[in-house]
């Protein structure tokens, strides 16, 4: 019975103590309102707060600045490298391009220059000739031969020269009615008559695999200077006469024998081999006609 | 099919090497791949397909590179005898000797064949050089293992037959099924 009274008390107790508590409250914002929209003064309370949220504002707004600042630096930063990775990725699609294209007008170029000396060359050519590329190179290291893509039914047969526009290239080994196989002047077993070009001099020009040539049967007696031209001598048919072939680049005076050692510089460039000039051969009947006074 | 599909890569070989390795008329190192089909023909195929294969081979090699008709031909027929030769009696694992031993059978062949030739005709072959052979038989040896795996594939393939004869099988009931 006593605990029920207390309880009873404390109760009553409590709500007069909020109702107290609601009622101050309410009376001092109404206070506050009243007084604030009365008067429009920033008063100390305001101080108070703008002073204790300026910090936590001015945090937030330092965050939020930083996140811009992150968005702009890195973000933004990011969608750019991806951009401009873009944008690289096109520039050097085109830049491939225009090098292709470039190296193609240029490799068109410089064929086109080439085939017009050796048109010129053939032009000069007193007999007909056939011109020829170069298709295949003889890999064994034995050997110095090249395979053309014109044969017997241009009329190329065994023995004829092979020329480009800077002098003699070889002669025809073989040949089918397509294709033929080129003997070059560098390989050992070929052997070209000559003469060189002052003197009138004839000799034998043979290959030694290298990048020069051997000339023989030059007696010791004839003076020969080095930077003299060797061109063809045309005895025989094969060559035309006065084919550029070589400069002599160095003479080896032996005390014994009868023969000058001299070797050539070849006016062509065996490296570059590419389009040649397949001269047909003279008739002997014509050769001996002109032999004949 | 064995037979066509190795003659056909073995020219393919031929003209890669007398075109793509070749990139001017002078250069020296060519990979001989063709000597590589010859060691693998001489290892993995038996005589009879092995030297149908190598007749076009020689005779594709002598019409696209030199100036003697038929040393290529000797040069591969010899190459495949010696190998075989040796293969066949040697105790230790294939795969150990394999590829040291075509390249140097194709440098003991080479040297016999030049030999020989030069005794014929001094002028008809350029000098022998060592440094030059060995880089040549240093490159058949480098190239050796990825066309030896190439040719295995190539055998595989070649093995499987066009049509389909294994399926065109008539399949016989089975003898232990119950009668109903």
């Amino acid at each position: 019975m006593r605990k029920k009274l207390t309880r009873k008390k404390s109760d009553r107790y409590r709500l007069l103590r909020f109702v107290f508590f609601a009622g101050l409250l309410l009376t001092l914002t109404l206070i506050f309102l009243v007084s604030t929209l009365g008067s429009q003064r920033f008063g100390s309370l305001h101080k108070l707060v703008i002073e204790t949220v300026g910090p936590v504002q001015k945090l937030f707004a330092a965050g939020g600045a930083s996140i811009g600042n992150f968005k702009r630096e890195y973000l933004d930063i990011l969608q750019d490298v991806i951009k401009v990775r873009e944008e690289n990725k096109r520039l050097l699609k085109q830049l491939q391009e225009t090098e292709a294209i470039l190296n193609r007008s240029r490799e068109a170029m410089a064929t086109n220059a080439s085939l017009r000396r050796l048109l010129e060359f053939k032009n000069n050519l007193a007999r007909p000739s056939v011109g020829a590329t170069v298709i295949g190179k003889d890999p064994s290291t034995w050997f110095r031969s090249v395979i053309i893509d014109q044969g017997t039914n241009r009329g190329i047969v065994k023995g004829n020269a092979v020329v480009n526009s800077d002098g003699v290239v070889g002669q025809i080994f073989t040949a089918s009615p397509n294709y033929a196989k080129v003997l070059l002047a560098i390989a050992p077993s070929s052997a070209i008559d000559v003469m060189l070009q002052q003197s009138r001099v004839r000799g034998m020009l043979k290959g030694n695999g290298t990048l020069t040539y051997r000339l023989e049967y030059i007696l010791k007696t004839v003076e020969v200077a080095e930077g003299e031209h060797v061109v063809t001598a045309g005895y025989g048919g094969v060559f035309p006469t006065g084919v550029p072939v070589g400069v002599v680049s160095r003479i080896v005076r032996k005390p014994r024998g009868m023969f000058h050692e001299i070797e050539v510089t070849p006016s062509v460039d065996y490296q570059k081999l590419e389009h040649l000039t397949v001269i047909e051969q003279q008739d002997v009947s014509e050769l001996k006609q002109v032999e004949q006074p | 099919m064995v037979i066509v599909s190795f003659m056909l890569l073995g020219v393919l070989l031929v003209i890669v090497q007398t075109t793509l390795c070749m990139p001017s008329p002078m250069w020296p190192l060519a990979p001989d791949l063709y000597y590589v089909l010859v060691g693998y023909l001489a290892y993995r195929l038996d005589l009879v397909r092995s030297l149908i294969i190598l007749f076009p081979l020689g005779c594709t090699l002598d019409v696209l590179s030199g100036t003697v008709l038929g040393l290529h031909s000797i040069l591969c027929f010899g190459g495949y005898f010696l190998l075989r030769f040796i293969s066949g009696k040697l105790p230790v694992l294939e795969s150990l000797y394999q590829i040291p031993l075509v390249a140097t059978s194709f440098l003991a062949v080479n040297w016999c064949a030049h030999v020989v030739v030069s005794a014929f005709d001094e002028e008809l072959l350029l000098p022998w050089s060592w440094p030059l052979m060995l880089a040549r038989a240093l490159l058949v040896a480098l190239f050796a293992l990825p066309l030896f795996r190439l040719f295995d594939a190539v055998r595989r393939f070649a093995q499987r037959s066009i049509l389909p004869w294994n399926r065109l099988h008539l399949r016989v009931d089975n003898r232990r099924r119950r009668q109903d």
